[in-house]
């Protein structure tokens, strides 16, 4: 077993999520919308692996798919159908998309990391900067106050935020910087698996690439598995060595990323490198 | 020892976002490159040399044929039809890529983006970094240099630590794609010795050189590709003779 993170087979249909909703969806249909039952096809029969230290890009415009993909892997969304195994959970034996809501949540804690676009969706604003990593910290079961102050100082220099910053809340802080906390409050518990929904999305650019250096080095140092959904080629550049293509709720193409850059296959693909290209 | 044995090679690109219309790169090339071998593609431009280097990176999806390597477990592998996963697992210490530009780095000092690379091919993070100090130290890279960014490297100086990452604790197999376009002539013969050096430790090199004074000097062995074909392959001195003499001939 080579993998962190296994996904095999993931659907995620809003509306009837029956087989008489599929025909007519997908990238040949041109839509993820069922002409029989109007049910909506976001993702259907995706599947992939992400080695420890590796990181998989998924690209696609908006309404590919891509993001219900991360929301389902996360727990933050129950597919339809499919299945996902982590190796640091039960020696990835056990589905963990089939576990109750409790066992869900407590994978968020120590297993599976996110990062969000909008760090409010990861942070409590009105809460320090130190306090919205000591949640995590404590639901990991740490009690003692110093060790976890420490520890959030740790993860405050790892993610390059001043620690004179430690007890101001969140909401005071610039985008970026909030953007640094939420990496720092997800990677509290060494989560041997990280996902990144569009981590640099809606920043100035000067501050997207201070973040995206940070990440970079981060998941070269800490041998994470990561995920990364972005529209950005430049961020998936940057942060992955595989890709996948998803259109309309399919995966159209997966590759190498120099190579999906360089000599992309599908016509969709094509076409979304030579948009990024200008 | 064959490292590198391509059978049948073949590589065409459709446009999809033009007409459909499909484009012929390469159209069944054969060739081997053994350990310490340094073969050099020549051949006017668009006749397919950088498409070939890259089919095996795999930078490029090859169409039709077999490029076998030999890795350093002892295996053969055919790095057309590899999974993905596993052809970015030889990247690095069996398979290396040198071209022309240094690649999208982030704001990262000289000297650390050379030592990753050593340590991304298996040296611990000190070896790697008295053997990028050298590296660098041999390619002309003054040590106030060492600790800025790539980013604010001229043009020479950045091809110069690319070649440092490249070939620091080398790959089995390294591709060279025009290496020395922006250097100048005491850079260049710094590099071009560094690149002989590699070749007399084993190293099997593929390269691309437009300039035909270091083919002459580094090759062991010189691939002539005309219209993604083999059109002649030999001794360095003879074939480039007979090419130039073909040239005359054509003008």
């Amino acid at each position: 077993m080579n993998w962190a993170l296994k996904v095999e087979g993931l659907g995620r249909v809003y509306g009837d999520p029956g087989a008489r909703s599929l025909p007519g969806t997908g990238p040949e249909h041109g839509t993820s919308v069922s002409p029989a039952t109007g049910a909506v096809v976001a993702v259907w029969d995706v599947g992939f692996e992400v080695e420890p230290g590796e990181a998989l890009g998924i690209v696609g415009e908006s309404g590919s798919g891509k993001s219900t993909v991360m929301r389902c892997v996360a727990g933050d969304e129950r597919p339809s159908r499919g299945s996902a195994y982590l190796r640091g959970y039960d020696d990835g034996r056990t589905d963990v998309l089939a576990l109750g809501d409790g066992e869900r949540r407590r994978l968020r804690i120590d297993r599976v990391s996110v990062v969000y676009q909008d760090p409010a969706a990861g942070l409590d604003l009105d809460t320090s900067a130190g306090g919205n990593i000591a949640e995590r910290l404590t639901a990991a079961g740490g009690r003692h106050f110093g060790r976890i102050r420490e520890r959030a100082a740790e993860l405050l220099e790892l993610t390059e935020v001043p620690l004179s910053r430690m007890d101001d809340p969140v909401r005071t802080f610039s985008g970026g910087m909030r953007q640094r906390v939420q990496i720092a409050k997800a990677l509290a518990n060494r989560p041997p698996v990280l996902l990144l929904d569009e981590p640099t999305t809606g920043l100035d650019a000067s501050v997207a690439a201070g973040v995206l250096d940070l990440l970079r080095n981060l998941l070269e140092r800490l041998g994470v598995a990561a995920v990364v959904v972005s529209h950005d080629f430049g961020v998936i550049e940057m942060l992955t060595r595989r890709v996948m293509v998803m259109q309309h709720g399919r995966v159209v193409e997966t590759g190498l990323t120099d190579q999906l850059l360089e000599d992309p296959q599908h016509p969709y693909s094509q076409r979304l490198v030579a948009a990024a290209r200008g | 020892m064959n490292v590198l044995e391509i059978r049948g090679l073949a590589k065409s690109f459709t446009l999809h976002t033009i007409d459909g219309r499909t484009v012929g790169a390469l159209h069944g090339v054969d060739l081997d490159v053994a350990a310490g071998e340094h073969v050099a593609l020549a051949g006017a431009s668009g006749a397919g040399k950088s498409s070939l280097l890259r089919c095996v990176h795999r930078t490029y999806v090859p169409t039709a044929g077999r490029i076998l390597l030999r890795t350093s477990s002892g295996q053969s592998v055919d790095l057309a039809a590899l999974p993905d996963a596993q052809v970015a697992d030889l990247r690095g210490r069996d398979l290396g890529y040198v071209s022309q530009f240094l690649r999208a780095e982030p704001r990262r000092a000289v000297l650390d983006v050379v030592a990753r690379a050593g340590a991304a091919r298996g040296l611990d993070l000190d070896a790697a970094r008295d053997a990028a100090a050298a590296a660098l130290r041999r390619l002309g890279i003054e040590e106030r240099l060492w600790a800025m960014h790539t980013t604010v490297l001229s043009g020479g100086q950045k091809q110069r630590v690319n070649l440092a990452a490249g070939t620091i604790s080398p790959p089995r197999l390294l591709l060279l794609d025009e290496p020395v376009s922006a250097l100048d002539p005491v850079n260049r013969e710094a590099v071009l010795s560094m690149i002989a050096d590699l070749t007399g430790a084993g190293v099997a090199v593929l390269s691309v050189f437009h300039d035909l004074d270091a083919i002459e000097r580094l090759a062991t062995r010189v691939v002539v590709l005309k219209d993604g074909r083999v059109a002649a392959d030999g001794p360095p001195r003879a074939v480039l003779r007979e090419s130039e003499l073909n040239l005359e001939v054509a003008r």
